[in-house]
């Protein structure tokens, strides 16, 4: 008997076509995040299963709890007979452990030669049970206690109890997206939302010193540092957005500074997207929050970009934004007070319902597209990764 | 030179020294700058209380900067007590405080504080029942120190806490934990507030800490901080502080380890002491092994803490904070004046070897035979 984690997967079991696809890349992701680890996987199209080299298994499961694709994760045991009696014994041995009143047994048989049906194991080893433990009954509605037993090839796997996984794709399967990332609230959850449907991201933050701080852009780095822990690392592009937003300032009509801006951020996201190889721009736009997020305003901003535009938090409401935040531990940073370039220059009656002929008028006031092309080539990449090098740890 | 007096400060740790070396010279920028100066020591300065407050598994705003102990006992006691004026006037510390918790007592009973002192037991526990019978609707704080500073008595505080919350569960606990950290473990869970002092952990002079449970109040001793709720308003001294995180992570390193080695030193000074009929060790269960008191009874302590000077070792009287006055912790646990009046406390570290406390017991014997010659002749 051994011990070992086994994976159920979520959604991928209704993939027909892709899945070989889908298991091979949630078995590169967990392999990926348990680096650390002396560990084992192998999987087939039902279940992937980890083995443990050091039996350290709690701190594994927590480490799978941040990994997207996982419907279950459960602790169980790996018994190499199909034999019952055998079976019954060691699971004699395991119930030693548990304690319960009541309890049903649950077999799965993907092993169809095995002659009995799963109906038929399910009375076998409820009866072994209640002939061997002590002070118990059979409760198929609500048991103190399921007893997992799956009867698969070669071998046996016997579980109690399950904890739920993230849900959702792999992260890769989908491809890539670039993530304009703020700073604020909503990005960063919008980042999160696009890699749970298996979209792998790569952040984009534009920056304008000295208007924005050096503490601005450490925050965007904390940020992607915790989106980072889904996605394996996270590429985070800084674009020098100075000249871009001052020559905007100086020669465009205030109403429509945010307008244009935006659609110089879409403009280079289109970019940097194709640099990258990313299908689609991500980002954090909620419709109606600000006067760029109208929807006549997100037209027209949408207009210079040909590539799809995700906003996995369109549709909801600041406070659902917020859960979501404040369950995935961005919260804090994004509330911290630093200047963003979305916040700066900002005109006090942005227009909300921005014509489109007349941004385009406006933009031939500036050399935008050599301006987009100096930014671009000057564009900065960061590696982030979930952990921290500790700046100070030679003098701490 | 053999030095015994590790309960009055200690020598600064090489380690502790570079980081605050580094700090000076690498981030000299004041945290309060917006420049990256400014970003950089700051970073430094948050890192470094992360550091400890990670430490102690509370948050970062829990911990507040100080000069030293006394400060922070200062800030603790008086800061509780006028912001709890209007629920009570009461307040209840040991009998084996360190001077500076009576001084600060005396100073509140000026403003109309009342200040009660509950009893120990021989074995230098506080007595439980008396503490209970002390407490009142009107008591808003007690104050006991997690390790007696001349006796090393220690106190259950866990215990003390839960006396005292369920007696009154307004009133706060504060505890000098100076002569703790770095000796034994220690938790802040265990208490409202908490005191520490870097130079008894191998750290700098002038930096302590102040640990303050986040919802608990305290009147500002100091005013001068656009910020609210900032205690010690002022540029940190980050170098200070960072020092203070090494000092703090290197001090609680593999304390049972040095607890064991500091006992067998501490049993090997008692036994070759206790054949000397003028000498009373003043030990109980209670005390750590890292400070040792003994009573001379026939010599005056100052005499016989010169007299071992001329040979390069260095003991303490009392606690240095009140040296040439009865001892008021072993007045307190056996109630004896000449006993109390004739104290020497020998306090020991992981850095004492075998070898010192071997020349140690030999001079203390040639001095001792010495100056009790003079004395009984």
């Amino acid at each position: 008997m051994k011990k070992l984690i086994i994976i159920k997967y979520g959604e991928l079991t209704t993939k027909k076509e892709n899945i070989n696809q889908f298991i091979r890349c949630l078995n590169e992701n967990i392999k990926s995040k348990l680096s650390n680890f002396n560990i084992v996987t192998n999987y087939d199209k039902g279940r992937l299963f980890i083995k443990s080299l050091d039996d350290n298994y709690d701190e594994i499961m927590n480490k799978l709890k941040e990994i997207f694709g996982i419907h279950e994760i459960i602790i169980g045991y790996e018994i190499a007979t199909l034999d019952l009696a055998e079976i019954e014994n060691i699971l004699l041995n395991l119930l030693k452990k548990e304690n319960f009143q009541s309890f049903k047994v649950d077999t799965k048989r993907s092993n169809k030669k095995i002659n009995l049906t799963s109906i038929e194991i399910n009375k076998e080893i409820g009866s072994f049970i209640l002939k061997n433990v002590l002070n118990t009954k059979v409760d198929v509605h609500n048991p103190d206690l399921i007893v997992h037993l799956e009867l698969r090839n070669n071998e046996s796997y016997i579980y109690f109890t399950s904890i739920k996984g993230l849900g959702g794709y792999p992260v890769g399967t989908l491809g890539k997206g670039i993530l304009m990332l703020s700073g604020g609230i909503d990005s960063p959850v919008a980042g999160y939302l696009a890699m749970k449907r298996g979209v792998k991201i790569e952040a984009l933050y534009f920056e304008s010193p000295p208007h924005t701080s050096e503490e601005a852009k450490d925050k965007v780095e904390a940020l992607a540092r915790i989106l980072s822990k889904y996605n394996g690392s996270l590429k985070l592009h800084v674009i020098h957005f100075t000249e871009i937003q001052e020559a905007i300032y100086k020669n465009i009509p205030h109403e429509y500074l945010i307008t244009i801006m935006r659609r110089m951020m879409y403009r280079i996201a289109e970019i940097i997207c194709a640099r990258e190889n990313a299908k689609v721009i991500i980002n954090g736009e909620s419709i109606g929050q600000v006067a760029s997020q109208t929807l006549t305003s997100m037209r027209a901003i949408n207009e210079v970009v040909k590539l799809p535009v995700i906003r996995p938090v369109a549709c909801f409401d600041k406070l659902e934004i917020i859960d979501i935040a404040k369950k995935i531990a961005t919260y804090e940073t994004s509330i911290l007070p630093y200047e963003d370039c979305c916040t700066i220059f900002v005109p006090e009656h942005p227009i909300i319902n921005p014509n489109m002929k007349k941004c385009e008028e406006y933009e031939k006031l500036i050399p935008y597209k050599d301006l987009i092309y100096q930014a671009i080539k000057n564009h900065e990449v960061i590696k982030i990764t979930p952990n921290k090098k500790n700046d100070y740890e030679d003098i701490l | 030179m053999i030095y015994l007096d590790y309960s009055a400060t200690t020598p600064v740790s090489y380690d502790v020294l570079e980081s605050f070396n580094k700090a000076c010279k690498e981030y000299m920028g004041n945290p309060n700058s917006l420049h990256s100066l400014g970003v950089k020591a700051k970073g430094l300065m948050n890192s470094a209380t992360k550091q400890i407050s990670d430490q102690f598994n509370v948050l970062d705003s829990e911990i507040i900067y100080t000069s030293g102990a006394t400060e922070s006992n200062n800030m603790a006691l008086i800061g509780v007590a006028l912001a709890n004026i209007k629920k009570g006037n009461h307040i209840i510390v040991s009998k084996l405080e360190h001077p500076s918790i009576y001084k600060i007592c005396e100073y509140l009973e000026t403003l109309g504080f009342e200040i009660s002192y509950v009893n120990n037991n021989e074995e230098g526990l506080v007595d439980f029942d008396n503490l209970r019978s002390l407490i009142r609707p009107e008591t808003i704080l007690v104050s006991i120190c997690a390790v007696n500073s001349e006796i090393g008595i220690r106190q259950p505080l866990k215990m003390i806490r839960q006396i005292i919350k369920k007696e009154n569960s307004n009133c706060l606990f504060h505890s000098d934990m100076t002569q703790a950290l770095g000796k034994i473990p220690v938790s802040f869970h265990d208490v409202d507030l908490a005191s520490c002092s870097m130079h008894k952990i191998y750290g700098l002079k002038g930096i302590g800490i102040l640990y303050k449970n986040s919802r608990i109040q305290l009147v500002p001793l100091f005013h001068g901080s656009s910020k609210d709720n900032d205690l010690r308003p002022g540029t940190p001294a980050v170098p200070l502080i960072a020092s203070s995180a090494k000092a703090i992570r290197l001090a609680t390193q593999d304390l049972d380890r040095r607890e064991t080695f500091i006992k067998r030193l501490n049993e090997k000074i008692v036994k070759e002491l206790s054949n000397y009929d003028g000498i009373i060790i003043n030990q109980t269960k209670y005390s750590i092994p890292h400070i040792l008191n003994i009573s001379l009874v026939n010599i005056r302590p100052e005499t016989f803490i010169h007299a071992m000077e001329e040979y390069d070792i260095y003991l303490g009287t009392n606690t240095a904070c009140s040296s040439g006055e009865l001892s008021s912790s072993v007045m307190a646990l056996f109630n004896d004046k000449k006993r109390a009046a004739s104290t020497i406390r020998i306090s020991l570290s992981h850095l004492t070897t075998t070898d010192e406390i071997n020349r140690f017991l030999t001079n203390f014997k040639i001095v001792y035979n010495k100056l009790n010659d003079l004395v009984t002749k």
